[in-house]
């Protein structure tokens, strides 16, 4: 009776009322079901058989089983599995005392000092240079630079800057060579 | 006044705040759920006063089944063995 193929109607849960098809045979007590019910082992119990059958292999895929019951005219109803939330740990009294005490020794900000030297040392060394970023980006675009000639001819010839003289400054003393007599 | 003669309401005893002992009157809460066949008591159904059930998700007032919360499991399973078999 409870055979690869059976349609059956399941009985208990929130599947209840539904049908379904057994696609593999786990156990004496236990059968993988699919259909319009999610797809997983039940119980031989929370199964009502019915006479009809449908010709699938074993372990059919959910596909497979949509088309075998297009046939009979049900509709299969395809659900996503609920992703997994992580819960945040509670901490007892004793553990929070431990974290505390732990937190105070690496600083106000939980982080020690060879740390932060550390990683201001790993963020200097990633930094990339001025000349490094153009020269990146341009060939990523692929883009020369046509106006680089241009560029270099607007650009005013920089005049040597001449010293000059602050009032403020004071002025060596000069010695005057007396003339000899 | 109320009467408390016939204890239908809870009697409370309180501490106020300037330390004094007050006796506060509080209605009972409904009884539990029952099945509508078989009249047992139904699991997954609180028990509790109308203001708080209204702020209660839908999930928690009764169990994710197809008659829930109006029949028990025993008389639900029953109730689908003979509507599969008279279709057979």
């Amino acid at each position: 009776m409870y055979e690869i193929g059976r349609l059956a109607v399941k009985i208990a849960g929130r599947d209840s009322g539904k049908k379904c098809v057994i696609v593999d045979i786990l156990n004496d007590r236990y059968v993988m079901i699919d259909g319009e019910t999610r797809r997983r082992k039940c119980n031989i119990i929370h199964i009502e058989p019915l006479d009809q059958t449908i010709k699938i292999n074993k372990n059919a895929s959910h596909d497979e089983i949509k088309e075998a019951f297009k046939d009979l005219g049900l509709e299969v109803r395809d659900t996503k599995p609920r992703e997994k939330q992580v819960r945040p740990i509670k901490l007892r009294s004793k553990e929070k005392v431990k974290v505390e005490k732990v937190e105070k020794k690496k600083g106000i900000f939980g982080r020690s000092k060879k740390e932060k030297v550390v990683e201001a040392q790993v963020a200097e060394a990633a930094k990339p240079t001025k000349e490094m970023e153009k020269s990146s980006l341009e060939e990523l675009a692929g883009i020369e630079d046509k106006d680089a000639d241009k560029k270099t001819s607007d650009k005013k010839e920089k005049k040597p800057k001449k010293a000059v003289e602050k009032s403020h400054e004071k002025k060596p003393a000069v010695k005057k060579k007396k003339d000899a007599k | 006044m109320r009467n408390t003669k016939s204890r239908t309401y809870r009697r409370v005893y309180r501490k106020a705040p300037g330390g004094r002992s007050v006796l506060q009157l509080k209605k009972r809460k409904p009884k539990n759920a029952h099945c509508a066949t078989c009249r047992s008591v139904l699991k997954g159904v609180p028990r509790e006063r109308p203001f708080k059930i209204k702020n209660m998700p839908k999930t928690m007032k009764r169990p994710e089944r197809p008659y829930g919360g109006v029949l028990c499991s025993k008389c639900s399973k029953r109730l689908f063995i003979e509507k599969t078999r008279s279709l057979v």
